[in-house]
């Protein structure tokens, strides 16, 4: 943990300049002895700068209390490897979804989902990845009129049945 | 009497709006026996639906899961000694042991009992303090408001941080974050990029569910299997019996009125008040030794706490607009998406939709006691539920919230962004919650200071000339030395424990 916290702080460094920086070019609109648009950042920006080395001492200084029994992230290289999968998967899905609309994006990512979530039978994850989506469009789309994007589906739907 | 008060009575006894408060039971019930599943994620996912809904069904049906998750997070705490949530961990001391020697029917008709008596204690709490709370909060001025938001947010980070400086880093992130957008005195644009999704700011409810929804499906993925095949879901009889009803009276008195109270102040939750009024029933108990044995007293404390804990939070939420726990927090964002505002004008403009949530809150928990105990046996069959189609339709309605939120793709990159803050933040066992309460309480404590400070032309003594903004600030620094002092006590126990049990 202690590694951790001097990289978080020394991240947390870095963004607290950054931000400090974009408020100096803030416009100063405001009446004599009133406080304007930048005023609320400057007092964030020193709060973030005191704590960020507040993080760093602790981190530089802390006695080794925080032993490795503590480390609240002590997953093993499957489960390390299925969370990066998870975030890949979700990464590539909000990508695609604009484009493929939300049937063809959302069926295939819930059944890789379901696979990294120990589903192993490959009918179960077709029949539930297939129900469950559409099952949620219909309900979202014209049960609660939420406009989820119907994407290339109708135009792909026209060429294959005209 | 106030006709607003019959007038609420009326909009909550409305046909939809009681099917929606049992609704909400329901699915709060079911959310919070799932482990891995809180009842924050709960709402979350619920609310895409809340947005077509009128703000009397969907309050009715958040708060039905707010009352129902409390409840239903026992059952797996009894059942599988795994808590269904964090309020019910100290149920499981006692719980568990119960239904290890064949008695979980039992141990789960006193948690719901308990369950209700705290929750109707908190009910009255809610019922005659609120209104009192609001009038008083009328007369607070700019920089009044100021203190007491700044004390909201101190002494949340205190509570939800094991070390200060995390929890308040947590607390700053989210203030900076709050910068981006309009600034709300001037209307100056602020760190946006030249982005037009970015104008507006970030929306809080994205934001949340992205740090709330994301870290909690990954860390899910390191348990696949779930503890499905080993519930016990053969029951005896759930009805309690009398010896029992004598014996919980003592730690339901101290759990209800321990909870209702503890709700009051933001950011003690349910955990807190669970272990509290466990604490206290132990020591006031004739046979403090058969705690942790399965006792029932050890089961009725912490059940009646953590109900009464959602009352007492809802206080603060709606005299002062100031989140008690991350689900006050979210219905916040609920009742502003409705154009409703909470805080002391609430009872004033909107008397009659106060009044309603009030007596929404109070048919949740009639409801809550009458489906948990006659529908215990079916509900509890849901913990079978595989995990592999559960997780993945949590992920996908994450993904439907934020879209449906502003019908717009930025939100749902937003969310993502979130998710990943979140998981570095867990990564650094950094709280969210801080950060999340900032977001809701940032930009009106922004507001309220630059407001105070245009009145009184720069003078910053204008915070300690008023008796109340005196008084909070005051609490906000007892609260900040109460966590140095509880981290420090902490350090030296782990120092202690280390010196004892060398490697």
């Amino acid at each position: 943990m202690r590694r951790r916290n001097i990289i978080a702080a020394l991240v947390l460094l870095a963004l607290t300049v950054v931000y400090g920086a974009l408020t100096t070019q803030l416009p100063v609109r405001s009446l004599p002895d009133t406080p304007g648009p930048p005023f609320f950042p400057w007092i964030n920006t020193v709060i973030l700068l005191a704590l960020s080395l507040g993080l760093l001492a602790q981190g530089l200084w802390a006695k080794t209390l925080e032993s490795v029994a503590s480390d609240p992230d002590r997953s093993d290289a499957s489960e390390r490897w299925r969370a990066i999968w998870a975030l890949g998967a979700f990464v590539v899905y909000l990508v695609v979804l604009p484009g493929l609309g939300f049937l063809l994006a959302t069926a295939p990512f819930f059944a890789v989902l379901m696979v990294l979530f120990g589903e192993k039978r490959w009918l179960w994850v077709a029949i539930g990845s297939i129900a469950v989506t559409v099952g949620l469009y219909v309900l979202f789309r014209h049960g609660f009129s939420v406009f989820l994007p119907r994407g290339i589906l109708p135009d792909l739907l026209a060429v294959i049945v005209p | 009497m106030n006709p607003e008060i019959l007038i609420g009575l009326t909009q909550a006894t409305g046909l939809i709006v009681l099917i929606s408060t049992c609704v909400g039971v329901v699915i709060g019930l079911v959310v919070g026996m799932i482990p891995g599943m809180t009842i924050s994620t709960g709402i979350i996912v619920l609310l895409p639906v809340t947005f077509v809904l009128p703000a009397d069904i969907s309050i009715a049906l958040l708060l039905g899961l707010y009352v129902g998750g409390m409840t239903g997070g026992s059952f797996s705490a009894i059942l599988l000694n795994i808590p269904g949530t964090p309020s019910a961990s100290a149920t499981a001391i006692d719980g568990y042991p119960m239904a290890a020697r064949g008695e979980a029917g039992r141990a789960l008709g006193i948690a719901i009992t308990a369950s209700f008596v705290g929750g109707m204690t908190s009910f009255l709490f809610l019922f005659f303090v609120a209104p009192l709370l609001a009038n008083v909060a009328l007369q607070f001025r700019t920089e009044d408001m100021f203190a007491v938001l700044f004390f909201g947010l101190t002494i949340i980070c205190s509570f939800a941080a094991k070390s200060l400086v995390k929890g308040l880093l947590s607390g700053a992130i989210g203030l900076a974050i709050v910068t981006i957008g309009q600034d709300p005195v001037m209307g100056t644009q602020r760190f946006t990029f030249g982005q037009v999704n970015l104008m507006a700011g970030v929306h809080f409810l994205t934001a949340m569910i992205g740090l709330f929804a994301i870290p909690q499906l990954i860390s899910n993925l390191t348990d696949v299997k779930g503890a499905a095949s080993k519930v016990q879901t053969r029951l005896t009889s759930v009805v309690p019996r009398l010896p029992d009803l004598k014996a919980m009276r003592l730690p339901v008195s101290i759990g209800s009125l321990t909870g209702a109270f503890l709700g009051i102040l933001p950011g003690a939750g349910g955990p807190i008040a669970a272990f509290i009024s466990y604490d206290y029933t132990r020591r006031a108990s004739k046979n403090p030794d058969d705690f942790g044995s399965g006792a029932v007293e050890g089961v009725a404390a912490p059940e009646s706490a953590n109900n009464a804990v959602t009352g007492g939070a809802l206080i603060p939420m709606m005299t002062l607009g100031i989140p008690g726990d991350p689900v006050t927090a979210i219905l916040i964002g609920a009742l502003i998406i409705h154009g409703l505002a909470p805080g002391p004008l609430m009872f004033l403009e909107r008397g009659d939709f106060a009044y309603g949530l009030i007596f929404s809150f109070f048919w949740a928990n009639i409801f809550n006691f009458i489906i948990a105990l006659a529908a215990l046996r079916l509900l509890i069959k849901v913990l079978a539920t595989p995990r592999a189609l559960l997780m993945p339709t949590v992920a996908v309605l994450c993904v439907i919230g934020s879209f449906a939120l502003r019908n717009n793709f930025f939100d749902i990159y937003v969310m993502l962004f979130f998710g990943l803050i979140g998981l570095g933040m867990r990564w650094l066992d950094m709280p969210v919650v801080p950060l999340l309460l900032a977001l809701v309480l940032g930009s009106q404590l922004e507001d309220n200071l630059r407001v105070a400070l245009t009145a009184s032309q720069g003078d910053i003594s204008i915070f300690f000339t008023s008796p109340i903004s005196v008084g909070f600030l005051l609490l906000s620094l007892l609260s900040i030395v109460w966590s140095l002092r509880t981290a420090w006590l902490n350090k030296r126990v782990v120092g202690h424990s280390n010196k004892e049990s060398p490697q």
